[in-house]
């Protein structure tokens, strides 16, 4: 709730508009029984004119109640819209401003839920507040005194029913919350099943498995079945009983009216009223019970919202220069652990690299090779020692300026939805088609790029879907070079060019990036085999560092990745 | 066809069987109906009779209570029938919607099972796995409210109406008066509701589209420095919807306030017409109030039909768009297996791709005539580049797929004459993406057999060089599988697919790049298992490295569906061609 109130003070005067309709339209609805009883005693006392006065009146009241709620609805809306939209923007601005490690933590899809289904659930129940949530204790309240002032000596009836409903209620609540808390898990477990098989069709085709995933999903959705059964039982039972206990109320108020009606006559012209009250009251009760659930999930929704807005980012920058700073690599004795883990991912690894000279990272699946390029672009701060670009510790370098030196290729950089020439102003705003076309040269994409009909200015769908695995990779190399980084870091991200291309790129990079530091990552010792200087990872450390030739005479672990690439023929190149 | 009336088949097909069901809830509620709209009458009469009684004892006469009380009485035993006919009513209606959807979702799942593999193919598991939660979901909310509130407000808005009218045609008619109105203004609000929520919801598409795409980007983003440019993006979309959503919202909101303002009006038509009648009519005051008591009562519930059939209207329209979705599953062709097939025999002599000619869209041929020999338990390697059809020749295998033209033939007979479930418990394949199943490690390994004594599986782990490993973990074979949080790497899960097929002892097998997606090294320790499961079987293996194939007996290389080389690694060498070049750009060389 605290979270809103800043919203809702700024949306001050809608709040104040759906307030005031929301009384408006809930003294209508009370009114009226109160005028239709005026005009039975009228009826009873033969006065005509107090009959066609208050008619008119009760004609008012009605159009000024369906006033009440149009203004009421537009208002609410407005108050929602804009408190949803604002604090959607508020969230997207704060993701933004945080550091990679703190998305990594929620998760990227977590956080576009809270974007997306989080907001929307506070945006339905901002709206629901104002329309119902203001109007239940309100009509609830008025009803009650209503009643109470129409026939004061009937309370303790109201009382019992209201003791009733609520007690059934609760019961079944009780009752339904465990049963509830079953269905989550029971959906779970058919989900599960289903999402396996359709993953694994072929598996289970192959393995001829069919009748046995059948008997399996069945088990999993019965226990489904049944327990929506119990479910609708309770809510079976649910709303006959309110209803049955509301109208034994007003059976047992007639009747004691009946009863003392000499001494009270003119009860008789309140019978009406008082039901409509009754009524009232009981619709108050249950709408209450169902937007109280309702409102719980929406609570649920506003904390985690709450909790991303509450994350501080966990990386700050200095200010200063956003000038490039010369492309040396320097890291020393840099241990790296990923929040959450208790085993390092990098153990002390240290090396130098000179600007201009390229550097090549090799080792399994798991050895860190992405995590050390990352801490160059400072996606993650390292534990203990110090990565230094152009001498200067990353943790001391303005943003502009560290992202003006570093740019990042990864394995899946994939463009974002727009157009080419969109993408790579992104980087370049101002890059002109000569210079895109340079770029595009250097990582092999001008070629098809030129055979687009609409060349630089192609269209690019979501995820890239449009260019195939190896289009898509050449992209985001000529992304990566288009600003003539200092430092370029290629992260696996040539993996789906052929030999011929990846060789291309390797030498335009050399030909036209002579002062740019390279570091690449790579699974094929081909890719790298001609670099200044080839690191080894193993489980974190640096097993050895030098050039292939070096490698392959010292290094065990480099020995034996090459033996799994080598050919069988020598000098068939 | 449309919507609805597919939706209506649907349904039909699926509740039908409940028929006995729903003509006890029909006469239920038709009961409860009664009750309802009757009641009141007694609390007129109720009150007609205090009136008279009033009116005897003021005059100094001896009055009685006693009708009064009688009447009262049968008022409570009224809305106590109403209670309990409701009551089972529901009771018999939850019963339906909870076993009828619970119907529904096994019919839903055992289709998938018989369906053909394109559909999964050519459908996304989101879309399908949505058709399990969010469109079944759907169809069960609306059956569970709409149900009984449909059944429920037809039954009251006629009897509603049989009762105004026995009562008072005039008075009926004054009710009744304003419904035209009603009834436009809710057409009007509806469709202005429909165009704006979809807009809404087209746009909202868009945000969500926009904020998926550039959050699961963020490492681009950080890296280029873009967050700034982002947020601008994002705030064009935003104030879209913040525009669209505003009408959708308040077009959708306005239906609900309107309708009760037309109940209030309604109201309010009938006590001002209402009292001029019992003033100026004929009627004693005591039958005039009774007659204005009632009437109140039944304009007050007049509108409550239409209102929650409107209320109800967005529910109705998900759940006929859940059902047309879901039938479009259930309408897909089923995999075509012989009656009577063949049992698939031990492979005697060999298997035979003869001129096969394959297209998974009519018109888009993928293979043009291909032909490989292979004999009784030789190693046939399949290579070529992304898109060259060598997956293809394995759904065609596993008859995942038919040939167009063509036959594939095991010692001269055609694959098409034996038992789909025979053939395919012969042919071994271990795929790409090991897919593993929620369970212990042991229920993994013996999938394809679950009856498999643990002295099998404990042998194909070893075959598979998985054994040590699974010894090593604390719960060994025990060890639960999970699909969401793997402890495994994708290496160890490869292995243990690896042993699930050894340990159907398949005549035929199938690898299809197998360890595409591991390091090099982890590729090595895959191939040593691979080698044991090949030994001795008759194998196509499709291969993106080379490095597992060089000892196939025989290579062939395909290119956009054609064979363009065949041979073995030497000989394919030799001849210094596409084949020549692959392996050169893959290997290092001194």
């Amino acid at each position: 709730m605290k979270v809103l109130m800043p919203y809702f003070h700024r949306y001050r005067r809608d709040v104040w508009w759906a307030m005031l309709s929301v009384i408006v339209l809930v003294f209508a609805t009370l009114w009226q029984p109160r005028l239709l009883q005026t005009v039975m005693e009228a009826i009873i006392k033969n006065d005509q004119q107090t009959v066609f006065q208050q008619g008119l009146f009760l004609l008012g009241l009605a159009v000024l109640g369906i006033i009440g709620g149009v203004v009421n609805t537009i208002y609410s809306a407005r108050v929602a819209l804009g408190v949803a939209t604002d604090l959607r923007a508020d969230l997207y601005a704060h993701v933004q401003s945080l550091a990679y490690a703190d998305v990594e933590k929620f998760s990227a899809s977590n956080l576009v839920v809270r974007m997306t289904n989080d907001i929307n659930q506070v945006q339905q129940i901002v709206m629901a507040g104002f329309q119902q949530i203001t109007r239940i204790p309100l009509l609830f309240i008025g009803a009650l005194i209503l009643a109470l002032v129409t026939m004061p000596q009937q309370w303790w009836g109201i009382l019992l029913m209201m003791i009733v409903i609520v007690l059934v209620a609760g019961l079944a609540v009780q009752r339904m919350t465990k049963y509830f808390a079953q269905t989550q898990q029971d959906i779970e477990n058919v989900n599960t099943v289903a999402r396996e098989n359709l993953m694994g069709i072929r598996v289970v085709k192959s393995f001829v498995q069919e009748t046995s995933e059948i008997h399996k999903f069945s088990q999993a959705s019965d226990e489904l079945t049944n327990v929506t059964a119990k479910i609708g039982y309770w809510f079976a039972i649910l709303m006959p009983a309110f209803f049955l206990t509301a109208n034994l109320a007003v059976g047992t108020a007639v009747y004691i009216v009946g009863q003392n009606i000499t001494t009270h006559p003119t009860y008789l012209a309140a019978i009406t009223s008082f039901i409509s009250y009754l009524m009232q009251i009981l619709f108050a009760v249950i709408n209450g019970g169902f937007l109280m659930t309702f409102a719980s999930r929406a609570f649920i929704s506003l904390g985690r919202i709450g909790e991303v807005l509450e994350t501080a980012p966990s990386m700050t920058y200095v200010a200063g220069d956003d000038q490039p700073v010369a492309g040396d690599v320097q890291f020393e004795h840099v241990t790296f652990t990923y929040p959450g883990d208790d085993q390092p991912t990098l153990k002390d690894v240290s090396f130098t690299l000179k600007a201009g000279t390229m550097l090549g990272i090799v080792g399994a699946t798991g050895s860190g090779k992405t995590t050390l390029a990352q801490l160059i672009a400072r996606l993650y701060d390292p534990g203990s020692g110090v990565v230094k670009v152009g001498g200067v510790d990353v943790r001391q370098l303005p943003e502009k300026a560290l992202r003006a030196t570093v740019a990042y290729v990864l394995q899946r950089s994939t463009l974002f939805s727009g157009t080419i020439a969109g993408n790579l102003r992104q980087v370049q705003p101002d890059a002109q088609t000569s210079h895109m076309q340079w770029a595009a040269n250097i990582a092999q994409a001008s070629e098809f790029i030129e055979r687009l009909p609409q060349t630089y200015d192609a269209p690019v769908e979501e995820r890239s879907q449009n260019f195939s695995g190896g289009q898509q990779q050449r992209l985001a190399i000529t992304r990566g070079v288009i600003a003539n980084p200092k430092i370029l870091i290629l992260d696996d991200a040539t993996s789906a060019l052929d030999a011929r291309s990846e060789k291309l790129v390797q030498e335009a990079l050399n030909r036209d990036l002579k002062t740019t530091t390279t570091v690449v990552i790579a699974e094929k010792i081909s890719s790298i085999i001609n670099a200044d200087q080839i690191l080894v990872l193993e489980d974190g450390q640096v097993s050895g560092i030098g050039t292939h030739q070096a490698l392959l005479k010292t290094n065990a672990i480099y020995q034996t990745i090459y033996q799994t690439q080598k050919a069988r023929e020598e000098g068939l190149s | 066809m449309s919507d609805l009336k597919i939706a209506g088949k649907y349904y039909w097909h699926y509740l039908k069987r409940y028929w006995r069901g729903f003509l006890v809830s029909i006469v239920l509620i038709a009961f409860s109906t009664w009750c309802i709209v009757v009641a009141p009458t007694y609390l007129g009469r109720a009150v007609e009779q205090l009136t008279t009684y009033l009116g005897q004892v003021t005059h100094g006469s001896q009055g009685s209570l006693a009708p009064f009380n009688h009447t009262l009485i049968i008022y409570i035993l009224l809305y106590l029938g109403d209670a309990s006919t409701i009551f089972v009513a529901s009771l018999i209606l939850a019963r339906v919607t909870a076993f009828s959807t619970g119907t529904m979702r096994v019919g839903l799942f055992r289709k998938l099972q018989r369906m053909k593999v394109q559909y999964f193919d050519t459908h996304r598991d989101g879309d399908i796995l949505a058709r399990f939660t969010s469109d079944l979901d759907n169809i069960f909310n609306a059956m569970n409210q709409a149900l009984l509130e449909i059944l429920l407000a037809i039954a009251q808005f006629v009897g509603l109406l049989i009762v105004m009218f026995n009562q008072s045609a005039t008075m009926a008619w004054v009710t009744m008066a304003s419904t035209p109105l009603a009834l436009i203004v809710a057409a009007v609000v509806m469709r202005k509701a429909g165009v704006a929520v979809n807009r809404q919801q087209d746009d909202i598409g868009k945000l969500n589209g926009y904020i998926n795409e550039q959050i699961t980007g963020q490492k681009v983003l950080i890296t280029n420095g873009l967050q700034a440019d982002s947020l601008k993006g994002f705030s064009g979309y935003n104030a879209k919807v913040r525009q669209s959503a505003l009408t959708g919202q308040i077009w959708s909101g306005i239906l609900n306030p309107l309708m009760q303002g037309m109940s209030l009006l309604n109201t309010a038509i009938v006590i001002f017409f209402g009292s001029w009648f019992a003033l100026n009519g004929s009627l004693s005051t005591g039958a005039a109030l009774s007659l204005v008591v009632v009437f109140v009562n039944y304009a007050q519930q007049y509108y409550q039909p239409i209102m929650s059939l409107t209320s109800l209207y967005s529910m109705i329209q998900l759940a006929i768009t859940g059902a047309r979705r879901v039938d479009e599953v259930r309408r897909q062709d089923d995999e075509v297996n012989r009656a009577q097939g063949q049992e698939m025999p031990d492979i005697q002599r060999g298997l035979k791709i003869d001129d096969v000619h394959f297209s998974y869209l009519p018109g888009k041929e993928i293979l043009h005539g291909i032909t490989i020999d292979v004999h009784r338990g030789e190693m046939v390697a399949l290579v070529g580049p992304t898109g060259s059809g060598k997956t293809t020749v394995m759904n065609l295998m596993n008859r995942f797929y038919d040939v167009d033209t063509g036959a594939i033939t095991v010692d001269g007979t055609d694959i098409r004459q034996f038992d789909l479930q025979s053939l395919r418990a012969h042919v071994g394949i271990v795929l790409q993406e090991p897919q593993l199943f929620t369970g212990t490690i042991a229920d993994n390994i013996r999938y394809g057999e679950p009856d498999a004594g643990m002295d099998r599986v404990i042998d194909a782990a070893k075959q598979a060089n998985i054994h040590d490993f699974i010894e090593s973990l604390p719960d060994g074979y025990d060890t639960r599988v999970s699909d969401e949080q793997s402890i495994f790497s994708a290496g160890q899960k490869q292995l243990m697919s690896i042993a699930r097929t050894i340990l159907t002892n398949p005549r035929l097998l199938i690898l299809d790049e197998a360890t595409s997606n591991v390091d090099t090294v982890t590729e090595a320790r895959i191939q040593a298992a691979m080698d044991n499961v090949i030994q001795g079987r008759t194998s196509f293996v499709i291969a993106h490295r080379l490095k597992t194939i060089l000892n196939a007996d025989k290579i062939v290389v395909l290119r956009d569906g054609r064979i363009i080389e065949q041979g073995s690694h030497a000989a394919l060498l030799q001849e210094n061609g596409f084949y020549a070049e692959l392996y050169r750009n893959q290997m290092v060389f001194e």
